[in-house]
């Protein structure tokens, strides 16, 4: 069903020709396709609806005309910034999708040590104006690639620097937020016209229904600006570099430092986390090059410091007998990285970092502390722009296992589920043969108790149909292995039950009929209520799961 | 490769948008972090790298079509390859650029071109240029009142090849005669054309327009070939492209070099010698021909094999093309060499320089895009605090000169021959 021309033009007239468009190939390039992208839920083939219209705001003003003439017509909508993940997209045939491009200032309270972003202000350009200052922000492990309001506002919001910084939840001050019915509410500090210092008053405070703990991905309007907290950077005002593309090495003073620690057994490296974690020394903690795969980790990481390099040069590099040995050496590892404030306080870090490792009989890794390598990591890690690497080996990834969590938990069943994954490897081609282990995740403050973000990586090829689908077979096998382990949901599925195979939403119907099997069906019951009073009409999605009745 | 060829890049591109920005590492300010003029100017995700991809796609699966605004889209890239060196900086079997010209070629197969398209590619084909109103016969004025060999005649090291510019514009023509004349100064043994120079039709295939480029190229490596010449030396950043990389895979066997890096040589062996101060503070524009395009060809023959399940890889393995090893320093070190010139770098230089908008065709169909897109690169020039900017091309000083007339910045535009001539 087109838009009536009355509809088309009412939205015209709030953006301007220009900013609006239902011609059918710039359409179908705002559906997302879901096993070439990553939304955590699993691949599969389909592609979500197709938009009436696609519609770039430029103001908060232009937002709430949108959002109020959607309620006036009875049309669903969507917001997305960046359209890296599938929750960014519509799910339902009347429906426009938001292109929040136009939207991207950045202002920065140095003194108060916060930035006002809004929605298409990413990572990589707030850091960057906000280095210019002494100042950094939390990029969250989506990489530096996506929007920081999003990530703040609508999603977890955790990654490798948050063991210094928090994650979204610590860091989300005030916000301008378009509701669902298009009232816009100031929360905070903001709403009491005191400027936005904080996120929960004086003025409302809402923060807890406009992101909980996860963030509803958008399912409760449309946040316009959110101001962030920014956190010390005892760097430069921009990161210098040397080194070719895609190799980029970081030119920082000697107060950084960047190692990858190593640990005789995971026991150790639990209690060697924990440690770190009360030790408070860390700028950044993060098992990051894992992700690769336990046994090509260091042939990769030689690969992508090369200029010259190519995949196909994996095998040479994976019988090498060093790079075996390193990573033998670095099996079980975590990179960090030390950001002194003084000439002292570097002399203290690495002394505390020493005196831990020591405790834990663990090592640092000798492959990762040559100086190109070690500058090569501190760009990476500081800057979070190489996430497209989750892709590189095969053109598709998924997260799964996955737990957010106790550091004494998740490592006790890694092993496990390395070998679980191995065997699927071994047994099948679905899935790259890596070794099994393949895990990637920071050491957070999230609930104050050191726990840690276990992800393995699962790369499969988004061309290959057999790949794909067979990825979603191994993926029931690792929930079928959570479920006996009563580790829970699988992170493959953690949005199964928010969008439908086929890319549509699930209908009301549908979502009563899953959640009333939660084991608290009232926690979906009530959030069915704040729904209600916040998006009477249901338009902005169902990633917000909701059970009508109990 | 046709269109379907890219099939697998299509579904293998995951979204992460990181063609739009200069590679993250080297990004300095929000101002200055984008890459690409047309997502940026017309700001729909479908004007990207990306959403290319997926417009491909849904193209050949037959959910959309070459509607007016998607031949827009499609014609509206400037082929400048920032988008391609962004996606490299994490992917080894994605080639953006390349794709982007596929979809254009695709579209012109279908006659799905822009109205001032037709007029430039018809004017190539009967007067062997791209310049509207000039004719084939006059394109070997510029080279009145000097004496140079025809090399068809008579045997020359090196071809010089002024291409379509510098053969007809006023004030080019000029600065032609004096590079000849610098060159064979230096003790060059030059030579040109003649009756058989013509267009390299390098912006003909930019623009999508495979048929007619190759049939000009055609001719032009067989003249090259008679000639006998040694070395090709272009001052035009587009004809090097095409010479370079272009030709060579049409099987052209000969050197190119641009006169930056001919200049370069020559000022490294002593044999030029700058004797006047230059007081100007200079910033440097790389043109996308010569810098992350530059890059010499490499011949590739294979085809995808797949190790480990699933990941894949090319065997033999395949030329990356990811810019880094464009033509970069020689520009620099002429300006550097120039006694009392300052210079000074913008944000985006090297292989994620930012495009001059004239690339693709835009500046002669989307002028007001490819205008706006040389206003980007001024405004990014004056922030360094220049009061010049330099180029090695053309077809982006023009481009620069007109948004600066349209704008009224203060900022002088010149191609580094005009700094090297003032430096002597």
């Amino acid at each position: 069903m087109a838009l009536s021309r009355e509809i088309y033009q009412a939205f015209e007239a709030v953006v301007g020709a220009r900013n609006i468009s239902e011609d059918i190939g710039i359409c179908e390039s705002y559906r997302a396709i879901p096993c070439q992208t990553s939304d955590h839920r699993g691949p599969f083939k389909q592609k979500t609806p197709l938009p009436q219209a696609v519609i770039l705001p430029g103001s908060t003003k232009e937002v709430q005309g949108i959002v109020r003439l959607c309620n006036k017509y009875g049309i669903q909508f969507k917001a997305s910034t960046t359209f890296w993940s599938v929750m960014g997209y519509i799910g339902s045939d009347y429906s426009v999708q938001l292109d929040m491009r136009r939207m991207r200032r950045i202002e920065i309270d140095p003194k108060n040590m916060y930035a006002v972003v809004e929605p298409y202000a990413i990572g990589a350009v707030v850091q960057a104006e906000a280095m210019k200052y002494g100042l950094n922000i939390n990029i969250p492990g989506v990489g530096c690639s996506s929007s920081v309001a999003a990530s703040t506002a609508g999603w977890v919001g955790f990654g490798p620097q948050t063991i210094f910084m928090g994650a979204a939840t610590e860091n989300m001050l005030a916000a301008e937020w378009v509701l669902p019915d298009g009232e816009v509410l100031r929360t905070g500090s903001l709403g009491a016209g005191s400027g936005w210092f904080c996120g929960d008053g004086p003025g409302p405070s809402t923060r807890a229904i406009l992101r909980a703990k996860q963030g509803t991905a958008g399912s409760m309007g449309i946040c316009t600006r959110v101001a962030v907290r920014l956190h010390p950077w005892p760097g430069p005002a921009y990161i210098p570099s040397r080194g070719m593309a895609p190799a980029y090495k970081a030119n920082l003073p000697d107060n950084f430092k960047a190692y990858t620690l190593c640990f005789p057994s995971w026991d150790a490296y639990a209690e060697g986390l924990n440690l770190l974690h009360q030790a408070e020394i860390l700028y950044l903690g993060h098992r990051q090059f894992t992700m690769f795969g336990r046994d090509i980790k260091t042939a990769m990481i030689k690969i992508l410091n090369d200029p010259d390099g190519q995949l196909s040069d994996l095998e040479g590099y994976v019988n090498d007998p060093e790079l075996k040995k390193a990573n033998e050496d670095m099996k079980i590892d975590i990179q960090v990285i030390i950001a002194g404030m003084t000439p002292r306080d570097t002399e203290y870090k690495e002394k505390a970092l020493d005196r831990v490792l020591e405790m834990v009989g663990g090592w640092k890794s000798e492959f990762m502390m040559d100086p190109e390598i070690k500058d090569w990591v501190l760009m990476y890690l500081l800057r979070m722009g190489h996430k497209n690497l989750n892709y590189v080996m095969c053109g598709g990834y998924e997260g799964n296992f996955g737990l957010s969590g106790n550091v004494f938990v998740s490592s006790s069943v890694m092993e496990e589920a390395s070998a679980l994954k191995k065997k699927w490897e071994d047994e099948h081609d679905y899935i790259a043969q890596v070794g099994g282990d393949s895990d990637m995740g920071s050491i957070t403050i999230m609930g104050g108790g050191g726990s840690t973000g276990w992800e393995f990586f699962t790369h499969f090829d988004s061309y290959e149909k057999e790949s794909v689908e067979g990825t979603a077979e191994f993926f029931n096998a690792t929930q079928e292995w959570m479920n006996q382990k009563k580790l829970g949901l699988d992170m493959g599925k953690w949005n199964q039950s928010a969008r439908r195979p086929d890319g549509y939403y699930f209908s009301q119907e549908e979502q009563d009929e899953m959640f009333s099997k939660l084991a608290q069906p009232l926690v979906a019951y009530y959030q069915y209520r704040v729904r209600e009073a916040f998006n009477p009409n249901n338009l902005c999605g169902s990633y917000y799961r909701t059970l009508s009745k109990v | 490769m046709s269109l379907k060829d890219y099939r697998p890049m299509m579904e293998r591109c995951s979204n992460c948008l990181g063609c739009k920005w200069i590679p993250f590492d080297k990004i300095k300010s929000q101002r200055f972090g984008e890459n690409c003029p047309s997502v940026c100017y017309y700001n729909f995700n479908t004007y990207s790298a990306r959403g290319r991809f997926q417009l491909a796609q849904t193209i050949l699966d037959g959910d959309a079509e070459y509607t007016k605004k998607v031949t827009e889209v499609v014609h509206s890239c400037t082929s400048c390859g920032a988008c391609d060196v962004s996606c490299k900086i994490c992917r080894y079997n994605l080639e953006p650029l390349d794709h982007n010209i596929a979809l254009k070629i695709d579209a012109v197969e279908k006659a799905k071109t822009l109205p001032v398209q037709e007029t430039i590619i018809g004017n190539l084909k009967k007067e062997q240029t791209m310049i509207q109103g000039q004719k084939r016969i006059d394109r070997m004025n510029w080279a009145k009142g000097i004496k140079v060999k025809d090399i068809l005649l008579e045997k020359a090291e090196v071809l010089f090849f002024p291409g379509c510019k510098y053969s007809y514009e006023d004030g080019l023509t000029e600065k032609a005669r004096a590079m000849v004349f610098l060159l064979q100064k230096a003790g060059a043994d030059i030579g040109v054309l003649g009756k058989a120079d013509a267009c390299c039709a390098g912006r003909a295939y930019q623009m999508g327009f495979e048929k007619e480029f190759e049939q000009r190229a055609n001719a032009n490596i067989e003249a090259v070939r008679k000639s006998g010449a040694q070395v090709i030396v272009t001052p035009c950043s587009d004809c090097y492209y095409a010479f370079k990389r272009l030709y060579a895979k049409l099987g052209l066997n000969v050197e190119v070099v641009h006169i930056v890096e001919y200049l370069d040589r020559l000022i490294a062996n002593g044999k030029i010698q700058f004797v006047k101060p230059v007081q100007m503070t200079v910033t440097y524009h790389d043109p996308c021909h010569l810098g992350r395009q530059g890059e010499p060809y490499v011949a590739w023959e294979g085809g995808e094999k797949k190790i480990r399940n699933q990941i894949h890889t090319w065997d033999p393995p395949r030329p990356r093309y990811n810019g880094i090893y464009g033509v970069y320093d020689a520009p620099r070190n002429i300006l550097k060499a120039i006694p009392g010139l300052r210079f000074v770098e913008m944000e985006r230089i090297r292989e994620y320089s930012w495009c001059c908008g004239a690339g693709g065709g835009c500046s002669e169909t989307l002028p007001e895009f490819s205008s706006w897109t040389a206003a980007e690169r001024i405004s990014e020039a004056e922030a360094t605090g220049a009061d010049t900017l330099v180029t090695a091309c053309p077809w982006c000083e023009s481009n620069f000169a007109g948004a600066k007339n349209q704008n009224g910045n203060k900022i002088k535009i010149y191609d580094i021959f005009d700094l090297v001539r003032a430096a002597l």
